[in-house]
């Protein structure tokens, strides 16, 4: 066995292992009928989404390097350095807003849980479907 | 757990472990990671430090380059999206006038607030330290890892911290109550609007604009936002942009925070009393 192929057995590995989280987050979603189980399984699949993206940018080189130039001056010879050992910045440029907003939407989501067990005295879903009004 | 469970779990991992390598012999995702760059990310990379370039953004890190130039419009509405899950939460949990008295009457049963002395002294020094650090991370956002959002988040947990070790009353008494932090966050959030609106404001004393123009462009001849100072890059509006953005996300999860502080008894009395009526 070479390097190439352990170097994609291992990431293959790596995205199959993220579906399958994404597919236990999704069951939880969906068949657990209590509401904070719900949202541990929302917050499980947004964080499964960004190291998905994370891995997404990812590029096998050596040397591997972040998107941060480390001349404030370059010249052209830096730049092609740079690269030829970046990551890719765009994935995550997009992670960042992502994690803001999963903790803004998560925190929504969470004060209305709250509510719903203050006014109704139960999270569970089957119960609150009984309600009328 | 159960012998059951890792049973499963392990029978996930070998069944994991078969699929990749059929795939991984067939080749069928061709080679990942990819050795090359995307055309795009080639684009960003070469043009945020290269003043030869129209597209210069005098900041050395990539990441926020992209977030607050070439994606900003992106960045608007995404912060536009966290304004509303705020403002959300915060409609959920309002008070009325009436219940902010059953605070102040709470408030007054309690004594002495907080932790023990230890805890308090610490907490304090340790505010102070993640304010400083929050402060670091925003404000070198343009040349280093961090920004706005990084900033604002480690900013928002020194107030959590205090809320946890000296109490929700000594949070207000120091002066940050929620309405207080409601007007830091709008606060915020109006300088990252005036700054998208300045260029085209100053446009009509003359010269080329643009709506959410960073540096001035080389053929627009214009007084833009700096691109250095003090021999450091400044990233044009980026560094505006963070100290900006850092306020409206640590006053918007410090609303959060003291929303959730207040005592449940007090709304389960809130409830009672509605119920009663």
């Amino acid at each position: 066995m070479n390097e190439e192929f352990i170097v994609t057995f291992l990431w293959t590995y790596i995205y199959l292992t993220l579906l399958v989280i994404l597919g236990l987050a999704i069951y939880g979603i969906v068949f657990r009928p209590n509401i904070i189980k719900k949202i541990i399984a929302l917050t499980i699949l947004g964080d499964t989404a960004n190291i998905f993206m994370i891995y997404v940018g990812y590029r096998y080189t050596y040397p591997v390097k972040p998107p941060i130039l480390w001349s404030w001056k370059p010249n052209a010879t830096v730049l092609d350095t740079f690269l030829h050992q970046s990551v890719d910045p765009l994935p995550q440029a997009l992670v960042i807003t992502a994690i803001v907003i999963n903790l803004a939407v998560t925190v929504l989501i969470c004060f209305i849980a709250i509510q719903a067990y203050r006014l109704y005295g139960s999270l569970d879903v089957r119960d609150l479907a009984k309600l009328k009004g | 757990m159960k012998r059951s469970e890792y049973i499963i779990g392990i029978g996930i991992a070998i069944v994991i472990a078969l699929i990749a390598y059929f795939i991984t012999q067939a080749w069928a995702l061709g080679p990942i990671p990819p050795r090359d760059l995307r055309g795009i990310a080639s684009f960003y990379l070469y043009s945020m430090m290269n003043e030869k370039s129209p597209f210069y953004v005098s900041s050395p890190e990539a990441v926020t380059s992209i977030l607050w130039d070439y994606r900003g419009l992106d960045t608007l509405y995404e912060t536009a999206v966290f304004f509303l899950a705020i403002i959300g939460a915060v409609t959920v949990f309002r008070l009325l006038r009436e219940h902010e008295k059953k605070v102040e009457e709470h408030r007054k049963e309690i004594k002495e607030p907080g932790m023990t002395l230890i805890v308090r002294l610490i907490t304090k020094l340790t505010f102070t330290i993640i304010m400083v650090v929050a402060a670091s991370i925003a404000l070198h956002g343009q040349i280093t890892p961090g920004g706005g959002f990084q900033g604002g988040a480690a900013l928002a947990v020194a107030p959590l911290l205090a809320i946890a070790g000296l109490s929700r009353y000594f949070v207000e008494d120091v002066g940050l109550k929620e309405k207080t932090a409601l007007a830091l966050r709008t606060l915020g959030l109006t300088i990252i609007g005036l700054i998208a609106l300045i260029p085209l404001i100053l446009m009509s004393l003359g010269g080329l604009a643009y709506f959410m123009q960073n540096l001035p462009k080389p053929w627009a001849k214009y007084i833009g936002f700096p691109e250095w100072l003090l021999g450091v890059p400044l990233g044009g509006s980026l560094f505006f942009y963070n100290i900006a953005e850092c306020l409206a996300v640590g006053a918007g999860f410090t609303v959060v925070f003291l929303l959730l502080s207040i005592p449940e008894d007090i709304f389960k009395k809130i409830i009672e009393g509605e119920k009663g009526e």
